[in-house]
């Protein structure tokens, strides 16, 4: 038995009710899915790029995603995450087939988890999931706020 | 009995309160009206949570802003945001409402409301239809409000992520188990220092009302 193909169908058939129970809120409520994984690991790091790389290690060195990139830009307020051959990419595309935007990535939730866990970020926010399934890579844009003060640093992220 | 479609009709939200207190007489019809929300199978799942603790107002306050300030920023900064908003021409006017926006200070209002009214419900006696029974009160609510002269705000945005949710549960220290309670909504209520200038424009019934079966515009 495939057992990530079990579990990402299951996962598929969660979200999809969630997404028909909650509407576009249910993006809302998923933040701490798959953050057991990374908080049961010791992620050190006193920095953002401390952190993150941390999280990458992790997240590759036990087949979850084979290769991570991310960039922070966007006056610190944006965090660019991209995952090549991620172990949820099928449950994603499952999602987008069926008419759903998919709208959890539980490998961003770590990510996330760990700025606020590690670095004590005020708040985040996935702001943006992209799916590009032929080549097998996610892309996503996640807002960042180290302090309550970062609220409304704007500025023009497909700049970035 | 008498027909309350005007008071539907009529109702708006409002964001903004005059200082004066709400007598404890017309709060409590507010509360009552919740109370007697439809609710399935008569398991009335609300609790009530009424706030006069400018403090506590205050981090509410603090919460909203920061819930839809975290996504509105992003919203501007992907340019949602300002294709929500182009239908305002002046563009001053725009950058000021967007600002407004995500800022988060568009959400922070329940620090001048004079009562702020938290609606839970409990997940622990049975019901099998929480969140709709705490809608239901919630709109009861702001029926009763309108109709006693007050205005309100129904608001869900600070508490519908998990991690907000949660810290709005440890401000009023509600049990934050995820099995325990269900936080729907708050309710900023006040008399109205705003009045109803601009109705929002709403879908005709023609585009709303199938008859007999979906997609089906004849009236039966």
């Amino acid at each position: 038995m495939d057992r990530v193909e079990y579990f990402n169908d299951m996962l598929v058939r969660l979200e999809e009710l969630l997404f028909h129970e909650l509407s576009g809120c249910a993006a809302w409520k998923v933040e701490m899915v798959g953050v057991d994984f990374i908080q049961s690991k010791k992620i050190g790091g006193n920095t953002v790029d401390e952190v993150v790389t941390g999280c990458i290690k992790e997240i590759t060195s036990n087949g979850l995603v084979k290769d991570m990139a991310y960039k922070v830009g966007g006056k610190g307020v944006l965090l660019k995450l991209s995952m090549k051959e991620c172990v949820h990419l099928p449950k994603e595309v499952r999602l987008k087939k069926d008419g759903i935007k998919p709208y959890l990535c539980p490998i961003t939730n770590m990510v996330l988890d760990q700025l606020i866990e590690r670095l004590h970020y005020e708040t985040t926010y996935l702001a943006r999931l992209d799916i590009d399934e032929k080549r097998g890579e996610c892309k996503v844009q996640c807002a960042i706020y180290e302090t309550a003060d970062k609220i409304g640093e704007v500025s023009d992220w497909s700049k970035e | 009995m008498d027909d309350i479609l005007e008071v539907i009709k009529t109702r708006k939200s409002i964001r903004r309160y005059k200082a004066d207190p709400i007598p404890d007489k017309i709060l409590d019809k507010v509360l009552e009206a919740g109370r007697w929300a439809a609710t399935g199978e008569n398991y009335q799942p609300w609790r009530f949570i009424v706030i006069r603790n400018p403090e506590t107002k205050n981090r509410i306050g603090d919460l909203a802003k920061l819930g839809s300030g975290s996504r509105m920023t992003a919203w501007y900064c992907l340019g949602e945001m300002q294709e929500r908003f182009k239908q305002i021409e002046d563009p001053v006017r725009r950058a000021e409402v967007l600002r407004f926006m995500y800022s988060g200070e568009v959400s922070e209002f329940a620090k001048q409301a004079p009562v702020v009214i938290a609606i839970i419900g409990t997940l622990m006696e049975g019901s099998v239809d929480v969140p709709y029974d705490l809608s239901a009160c919630v709109e009861n609510m702001l029926l009763e409000a309108h109709s006693l002269g007050l205005g309100a705000c129904w608001v869900h945005g600070p508490v519908a992520s998990t991690r907000d949710a949660a810290k709005f549960k440890r401000i009023l220290k509600i049990p934050t188990g995820m099995g325990e309670y269900k936080v729907i909504a708050y309710v900023a209520l006040g008399w109205p220092a705003e009045a109803r200038k601009h109705p929002r424009p709403k879908k005709s019934l023609e585009d709303l009302v199938y008859w007999e079966e979906f997609g089906r515009k004849e009236r039966s």
